[in-house]
């Protein structure tokens, strides 16, 4: 079966600075694929140009056989591909409900029923209830990304862009977002994943691909990669890699 | 409050103040409050069309004279070619709708700042060719020959018809699911499309519809005045006016663009017969005032007026109750 | 159109060019260091040449010395306004809504108090060299052109000599390409900001003095220069003073080659079309005028 979510040579430059240079891997639908690499590594780049926010400066993205390189986010968005955002954005003047609720009616859709219902399913799912008709602005960062994510779900897309959804969470926080994570793929959502966090990363992704300046350094299966030295050399440095 | 409570309160509101509106003609008021009230409404009709531009969708133009006066050129015309009064505002309408997707999408590429200076370019460009097209009139302008006698109550009721709608639109829009959209975009365009909005499309459709409103102003205000000219309806002046009014009422909300066409219709015909020399003092001053302390306008002061005696209220309250 | 004719065309286009680029280095200092589009510009350019005026019509004092006078004055001016009013508003790296209403707001007081001392009617400055003109073989210039291009080559020379070899200038780039990183760098950032304010609006007065000689003015003038600002700065860049030089000289070339096909009534409408034509076949956008792909985390 052919991969739900294909990256060809896909290269980006800014000003001349290569932040992305011939990366190429595949996402099967209902996946959840792990992205990571040190900071700087093009993870968000990435995350940019397969979400339609940023055109490649060359390369092919494909997406349930159609090629969808130069596609704009609100086309994604609709065609099924959504993104989170690693530092939150969400509408302070809209209330947390009014936010999820702009996922769900620009979403991929279709709306079924009433749309309050599903919005107070969605806000309870990610255990924003009880903060539902506060302003956006006044919630705390754990809130906000929770917004963020449920916002993004909202959307009901086929494959979700997390980035980095578990920094600035507590323990606890992060358990219950790679729960709601987990069970999104159960329902079929296909997942590509950033994040710094390994045990995150190792506990939840069938797959990993990483990262490094800008070049794909490796991938496979998440015990494979923790133990591969390039990448543990990519991270700590030639000496930890012994 | 309840929110149905609310709603019916606004409703009850608006409903007052049309009827108000409505009557006050009948009780024999002045001919000069007449016309005083028909210069507001026109105005609150351009003033309500660029808050959904400018305030809900924060593209804040500084030409929409363009619309103003090419509606107002349209219908003019129009009805020296024949047209009933109400066609003739619909081709005004037709034409500044036109306009407004020429002139959006090439603007609507810039941001901010650089969209309101591109605008100001826009205006004055399409002043500067009115002016020297002849078959207009050029530079002396244009007068419309209307049979029968003039009728102040028609030009009025007509004034009246057509702001009620624009607030209509507007409050329609406010709880809509586009105006969401439109929001969206003001704060964080990319965001917004992040979230699938068409940001593009969206300006699009909200600068036409306000493009529309804006053109039948001027029409209404064209056939009243029976004589235009580029200097006047395309003038910057007017474009400033247009932005002025919504931002000292109130930007972004139903209400505040209707605010502030009062207080420029009725309280600018007093203040140019009276200080002509203050003016541009005032408005600007009042605008500095509204930025640096209370960008949401009177509607900012009022809900904080609101609130402070609120909690007056409350303190009263409890203290007796202790 | 003969040789002559073009020669002489051509000089005029490039005595314009100086001057619209001294008039634009205003508005470019202001935002490339503020992001603060300054429609206020319009609003000294007109009070420095009222003030240009009043000095040659009181004190005899030659125009050409009243604009390099106006220079300080205007600098004091733009400072008070930053203290008073500039700084209280939220600053970005983007330009804001609030800074744009806030200077079209002063722009508005300034056009008011123009009213208000000096009246509606046109005004403007004769000396001797107003209507006389110089030869130079085949060609023809107006006296006064090139009296007001020279300052304003120098002032723009003078500028250039600032950024590229002072302690000031250095501040002054870094603090364009990236606020930020210049705080952290030690400069006083708020201290730059009110001076460089003062600097801009110090051009402003200086280049209206200028103006004021080869145009009659009143109370809303600026209003037509503040639109060939924004096309300077639009086709030129805004980081570079090279960028908007080359503006001002294809806007002035533009400008002044069109008599040959336009009624001089359509002249005005040029600048816009310029702007129009620049945003339309540049896509790519010049940096910083279109938004941002992307946010700084």
């Amino acid at each position: 079966m052919p991969p739900l979510l294909s990256v060809e040579r896909l290269t980006k430059y800014f000003a001349g600075l290569a932040a992305l240079q011939d990366v190429s891997f595949e996402v099967e639908e209902g996946q959840i694929c792990g992205l990571i690499g040190p900071n700087g590594a093009g993870k968000t780049t990435l995350f940019s140009i397969i979400a339609g926010s940023v055109s490649p400066s060359s390369g092919t993205i494909t997406y349930s056989g159609k090629d969808v390189t130069r596609w704009k986010s609100f086309q994604a968005v609709r065609a099924g591909v959504a993104r989170t955002h690693q530092i939150t954005r969400p509408f302070r003047s809209m209330t947390t409900r009014q936010n999820v609720e702009m996922g769900l009616y620009f979403g991929r859709g279709p709306v079924s029923g009433s749309t309050s219902n599903e919005v107070a399913e969605i806000l309870e799912g990610v255990g924003l209830g009880r903060v539902a008709d506060r302003p956006a602005a006044s919630l705390c960062v754990g809130d906000q990304k929770r917004l963020e994510l449920a916002r993004t779900l909202a959307a009901k897309p086929k494959v979700l862009l997390c980035d980095e959804v578990c920094s600035g969470l507590t323990e606890t926080e992060m358990n219950e977002v790679l729960d709601l994570l987990r069970r999104s793929r159960e329902r079929g959502t296909t997942i590509l994943y950033v994040e710094h966090n390994m045990r995150a990363i190792m506990s939840t992704c069938d797959q990993v691909v990483v990262l490094n300046f800008g070049e794909k350094l490796t991938e496979g299966p998440p015990m494979k990669i923790q133990n591969d030295s390039a990448v543990i050399e990519a991270y700590l440095g030639k000496t930890a890699a012994g | 409050m309840q929110m149905g409570r609310f709603l019916n309160y606004r409703l009850a509101g608006w409903g007052t103040l049309l009827m108000v509106l409505g009557i006050l003609p009948c009780l024999g008021i002045s001919s000069n409050l007449t016309r005083l009230l028909f210069t507001a409404l026109v105005w609150i009709i351009a003033s309500v069309a660029w808050n959904l531009l400018g305030g809900v969708t924060g593209q804040v133009s500084f030409g929409f004279a363009v619309f103003y006066g090419l509606g107002a050129y349209a219908a003019a015309m129009g009805i020296n070619g024949g047209l009933h009064p109400l066609a003739a505002f619909t081709f005004s309408g037709l034409v500044a709708a036109l306009a407004s997707v020429f002139i959006g999408l090439p603007t609507f590429r810039l941001r901010g700042p650089y969209f309101a200076i591109a605008t100001i370019g826009v205006s004055e460009a399409v002043r500067v060719v009115m002016t020297n097209l002849s078959f207009t009139g050029g530079a002396s302008g244009y007068r419309i020959a209307e049979h029968g006698r003039f009728r102040p109550l028609e030009h009025y009721y007509t004034a009246l018809g057509f702001s009620a709608v624009a607030v209509v639109i507007s409050a329609w829009i406010h709880e809509s699911k586009f105006g969401l959209s439109l929001q969206a975009v003001r704060e964080d365009e990319e965001a917004a499309a992040d979230i699938g909005v068409n940001p593009l499309k969206a300006k699009l459709m909200v600068h036409l519809l306000a493009a529309t409103l804006t053109g039948i102003a001027g029409g209404v205000y064209a056939r009243y005045a029976a004589y235009i000219h580029p200097q006047g309806v395309f003038g910057f002046h007017t474009s400033v006016a247009i932005l002025l009014m919504p931002i000292i009422g109130g930007a972004g909300t139903v209400a505040g663009p209707v605010i502030g066409g009062f207080v420029y219709g009725l309280v600018q015909e007093e203040l140019v017969a009276a200080f002509p020399q203050f003016h541009l003092l005032l408005y600007g001053a009042l605008l500095i005032v509204i930025i640096l302390f209370e960008p949401q306008g009177v509607t900012g002061w009022l809900g904080k007026l609101r609130g402070f005696i609120e909690r007056i209220w409350r303190k009263s309250a409890t203290a007796s109750v202790g | 159109m003969d040789a002559a004719d073009f020669v002489n065309l051509m000089v005029s286009a490039l005595l314009l060019a100086g001057i619209y680029a001294a008039m634009s280095v205003g508005m470019t200092i202001i935002y490339g260091v503020m992001k603060i589009v300054n429609l206020a510009h319009a609003g000294f350019l007109m009070l420095g040449a009222y003030y240009v005026l009043e000095l040659h019509e009181r004190l005899n004092i030659d125009p050409l010395v009243g604009s390099v006078l106006a220079f300080p004055a205007f600098l004091l001016a733009g400072m008070l306004v930053h203290w008073t009013l500039v700084k209280r508003i939220p600053v970005s790296d983007q330009p804001t809504l609030a800074s744009l209403l806030l200077m079209f707001g002063l722009w508005l007081v300034l056009q008011n108090i123009g009213y208000l001392i000096w009246g509606g009617s046109d005004r403007s400055i004769l000396t001797s060299r107003t209507l006389s003109s110089m030869h130079l073989g085949p060609i023809t210039i107006s006296t006064v052109r090139v009296m007001v291009f020279i300052p304003a080559v120098c002032s723009l020379g003078l500028l250039e000599f600032v950024l590229r070899k002072t302690w000031y200038g250095r501040a002054v780039r870094a603090l364009m390409q990236n606020r930020y990183a210049g705080r952290l760098a030690g400069i006083p950032v708020e201290k730059m900001a009110r001076l460089t304010f003062g600097v801009g609006i110090g051009f402003a007065g200086a280049a209206g003095g200028l103006l004021a000689q080869l145009y009659s003015f009143s109370p809303d003038f600026g209003h037509g220069f503040l639109l060939r600002s924004f096309v300077i700065i639009v086709l030129g860049g805004l980081e570079s003073f090279w960028g908007a030089a080359a503006g001002a000289l294809v806007l002035a070339l533009v400008e002044t080659f069109s008599i040959l096909v336009l009624p001089a009534g359509y002249q005005p409408a040029i600048a816009f079309s310029l702007l129009v034509l620049a945003l339309v076949l540049l896509p790519g956008g010049i940096a910083g005028i279109f938004a941002k792909k992307h946010r700084w985390a």
